[in-house]
């Protein structure tokens, strides 16, 4: 099966946009490992980052940081 | 001034476990992830809760993320995105269940969407979010396995389908553009894309949201996106576009 219908879909599969169906759709066609398809969603994941990058940065309150390094802290002490 | 040293490089150490790279990550990239997931989510807790939760599972990722050398900061943008969209999804059917329940017949249509002014659209989301149970700690709500099932990829989308550093380093000089771009955009065209991206809605849910029909929005949002796509193509290659 070819893919061409599916180059308008990849940015709003990727945006959890489509129904319920086309997802599934893409996905299966994904799974079986099509290059130009791949190819797409990589190219489709930039169009992606455009998007989420579109909100101002704002500064987490410190505390988020301290959290985050305890926990990983005590997550990496064991390896050690 | 010493050079920064690549995400890409700081990712390699964080995957031996070191822990000052991960802050240095932190550091370097937290505002942006955090402002696009303040945007999704209504409270600020939540957005907290999933800003911490992203780092940490790069911690945990960043072994096999680390051996194809993908753009570190796409990972944070399209995972935070994606971890904040699952909340705001779970957070949404808390209180459509709630609105069902109880007695509020115009909570619950409110909830469910339907014809609005324009002018509600892209506001009546948050109208959704202030109730007073969704403020504070949100720990307890976590997203519904279907949704998640319903969206990507079972798990973690496959690290190859990251751009390059060097493609998201091309984007990111020409940012500016790109999002004047998306100010172009036809408004109903912007305001769906807007529904998808930051509302985390789906093409029948933006059309009840909108008051307009499946096939209208549907196809509004495929024009916005090869657009948009069209564009970042043209900025980010060799030829100048006319923006």
């Amino acid at each position: 099966m070819g893919c061409q219908h599916l180059e308008e879909l990849y940015e709003l599969w990727l945006l959890g946009a489509l129904s319920e169906q086309g997802s599934l759709d893409l996905r299966e066609h994904l799974g079986r490992g099509c290059p130009h398809c791949l190819a797409r969603v990589r190219e489709a994941m930039e169009t992606v980052y455009v998007l989420g990058r579109a909100p101002k940065p704002a500064r987490p309150h410190p505390r988020v940081k301290s959290e985050l390094l305890r926990q990983i802290s005590r997550q990496a002490a064991p390896n050690r | 001034m010493s050079e920064e040293l690549p995400a890409e490089d700081l990712l390699a150490r964080v995957a031996r476990q070191d822990v000052a790279a991960l802050s240095e990550l932190y550091d370097r990239y937290a505002p942006r992830v955090y402002g696009l997931i303040a945007h999704i989510l209504p409270s600020r807790d939540a957005a907290e809760e999933i800003l911490q939760k992203v780092f940490v599972r790069l911690w945990i990722e960043s072994p096999s993320l680390s051996q194809e050398r993908r753009s570190v900061v796409a990972w944070l943008v399209v995972t935070a995105r994606e971890a904040a969209v699952d909340r705001l999804r779970a957070l949404r059917k808390r209180v459509l269940n709630a609105a069902l329940q109880g007695p509020g017949v115009i909570a619950r249509k409110e909830v469910l969407g339907g014809p609005k002014s324009k002018a509600a659209v892209l506001r009546s989301s948050a109208v959704i979010f202030t109730a007073k149970p969704l403020e504070g700690k949100s720990a307890a709500i976590e997203p519904d396995p279907a949704d998640r099932a319903r969206t990507l990829w079972p798990g973690a989308f496959p690290s190859a389908w990251l751009p390059q550093p060097k493609e998201i380093s091309l984007i990111d000089d020409r940012l500016v553009l790109l999002h004047k771009a998306i100010n172009q955009l036809p408004k109903p065209q912007r305001q769906a894309l807007e529904l998808a991206v930051l509302g985390g809605l789906r093409e029948s849910e933006i059309a009840a949201e909108m008051g307009e029909p499946l096939g209208k929005v549907r196809s509004s949002l495929r024009a916005a996106v090869t657009f948009i796509k069209h564009r970042r193509r043209a900025v980010c290659g060799t030829w100048a576009a006319n923006i």
